[in-house]
């Protein structure tokens, strides 16, 4: 547990390594060609700009529609379909190669695929955040399961629990922070999955705005939209993060 | 014990009959005879692999015998029964779980009110000293407190039998023999049926009524030993000639296997 004056300290340390980055990147910036590299003020202004006009909000809104309903759909079915595949020994044998297989493939390679399949709407875009978040959260929580110690089922068995009540106080409490290592994988994972999505299939959101930005030569709107996709992919990685410690704070590990 | 004799014990709680068991070629145990009584500490020693665990396994339901039965007041094993609790070699605490659920385990499963679990479970943690450590998790415990911790979720459920699986071998010399006395206070408090395994032939005698020596390739009751030593046993009954006598006797029919292999091995 650190103490409250070594979490500020942390904080404090993080604030003024991102205000040296923005001071570098305005140094920078003040040297090189504006069409190459728009200065931290000028992307800042524009930021501030295209949230005023709607432009950004409404892109952000779209993107963050598609991006959450793949998500949490990945997240839902692959934590289900992983502790289920944990427990029944037949079917995860069948499945191994498949997932393997999968969980390898790069997933930009199914584009194309799906846009044969579904066109160019709103679900698969979704299809394709699913995709990439999917087999991160799938093969973490099936690993994480199977490496609970058979002793432990032996304790619920010897007080009769059943099935149930094997799930409840044993397989999801002990799989959850495995689950969490895999979720805040698949939100990395799932964040290129919009924009391929919004690049490659429609364009929309936060994609097309990048899109039309370069098209335009409208440098500091590029780097803005790229800034606010980091920054929210930063925010969603640290809410996975303080769930994971939250709940796996019974492994003792170091926060 | 013969067949008459064993006619004669109304009061056994546990009744082990013929069993046997192996694993796919493997040939544990055979012809195992016991009976414990309502009130009756049974220690059983036996070398390494002769089936002790295996044996508690059966008798808690966990893996089925591959012959002869087992009946617990009357009625015939073949999954776990209730009121049958085991204190494991390997602690089997939830690590996921605060000493407080932990202990709190059996009971919700037993499907004893929330109420009562929240008014029982303090006496319990209280009962093995670990007043402070309620909220802690196992990995902020020392191995003496994770033993005490499984030993309260093993008494918490009130058992009318408490298996022991060497339950005190994983901590160190001065806690075990404190946990020893606590778990005879325990148990002259609320008498039940026990079976003790354990690898310390001085534990054995000290906690046992009888002492039961597990011997042979495949393993069976290689002799029963009474302990007339008397009770309440406490520190003192460590000094008594009795239990130095006995302890040795125990030690030479243990021993008689070893020294046959090590003179095997001189050769
Ligand atoms: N699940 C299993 N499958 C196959 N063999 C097993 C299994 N469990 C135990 N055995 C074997 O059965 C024998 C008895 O094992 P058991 O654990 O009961 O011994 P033990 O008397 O408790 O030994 P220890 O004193 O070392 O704890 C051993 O030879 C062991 O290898
Ligand atoms: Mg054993």
């Amino acid at each position: 547990m650190l103490t409250r004056a070594s979490r500020w300290s942390r904080w404090a340390i993080s604030l003024l390594a991102l205000a040296l980055g923005a001071l570098l990147w305005q140094a920078v910036a003040s040297r090189t060609n504006p069409a190459f590299l728009s200065s931290f003020t000028a992307t800042a202004a524009r930021i501030a700009e295209l949230a005023a006009n709607g432009v950004l909000t409404d892109a952000l809104r779209s993107s963050l529609a598609v991006y959450l309903t793949g998500l949490s759909a990945a997240i839902v079915i692959g934590v289900t379909i992983g502790l289920v595949l944990a427990r029944v020994r037949l079917l995860r044998v069948a499945l191994e190669s498949y997932i393997m297989l999968l969980y390898a493939t790069p997933m930009v390679a199914l584009i194309p695929f799906i846009m044969s399949m579904m066109g160019f709407g709103f679900a698969p875009k979704a299809l394709v955040v699913f995709l990439f978040a999917f087999f991160s959260v799938l093969y973490n929580t099936i690993e994480g399961a199977r490496s609970l110690k058979p002793e432990m089922l032996e304790v619920a068995y010897s007080f009769r629990s059943g099935e149930w009540g094997v799930w409840r106080d044993v397989l999801v409490p002990y799989t959850l922070p495995f689950a969490l290592t895999g979720i805040r994988q698949g939100i990395g994972r799932g964040l290129v999955g919009l924009v391929a999505g919004e690049f490659f299939l429609s364009g929309s959101g936060i994609g097309l705005l990048i899109m039309q930005s370069e098209r335009d030569f409208d440098v500091p709107a590029l780097y803005g939209s790229i800034v606010v996709i980091a920054v929210l992919g930063a925010a969603l990685m640290g809410v996975g993060r303080m769930l994971e410690n939250r709940f796996a704070a019974w492994r003792g590990l170091a926060r | 014990m013969s067949t008459a004799e064993r006619a004669l014990r109304a009061d056994a709680r546990i009744r082990i009959r013929e069993l046997g068991k192996h694993y796919g070629p493997l040939e544990v145990f055979r012809d195992v005879n016991l009976e414990v009584g309502d009130r009756e500490i049974v220690s059983i020693v036996g070398p390494s692999g002769c089936g002790k665990t295996t044996l508690l396994r059966c008798i808690d339901g966990l893996i089925p015998a591959s012959s002869g039965t087992i009946e617990i007041e009357g009625e015939k094993v073949t999954s776990p029964l209730p009121g049958i609790a085991m204190v494991f070699q390997h602690f089997g605490l939830f690590p996921w779980k605060t000493v407080f659920a932990n202990i709190a385990y059996g009971l919700k499963l037993a499907g004893v009110p929330k109420a009562e679990i929240d008014a029982r479970v303090p006496r319990f943690i209280k009962l093995v000293g670990l007043n402070g450590f309620e909220h802690a998790y196992p990995y902020q415990l020392s191995g003496g407190m994770q033993q005490r911790c499984g030993l309260a979720r093993a008494l918490a459920i009130e058992p009318r039998v408490l298996l022991m699986d060497e339950p005190f071998a994983a901590v160190d010399a001065q806690t075990r023999e404190i946990l020893q006395f606590e778990l005879l206070r325990i148990w002259q408090l609320r008498p039940t049926s026990m079976v003790f395994v354990t690898h310390s032939i001085e534990e054995a005698v000290l906690m046992g009524h009888r002492v039961v020596v597990l011997k042979g390739r495949p393993a069976g009751v290689f002799e029963t030993i009474a302990v007339d030593l008397p009770h309440p046993r406490t520190r003192a009954t460590l000094s008594y000639p009795r239990f130095s006598a006995l302890r040795e006797h125990v030690w030479t029919t243990l021993m008689d296997e070893a020294r046959a292999a090590e003179l095997l091995l001189q050769r």
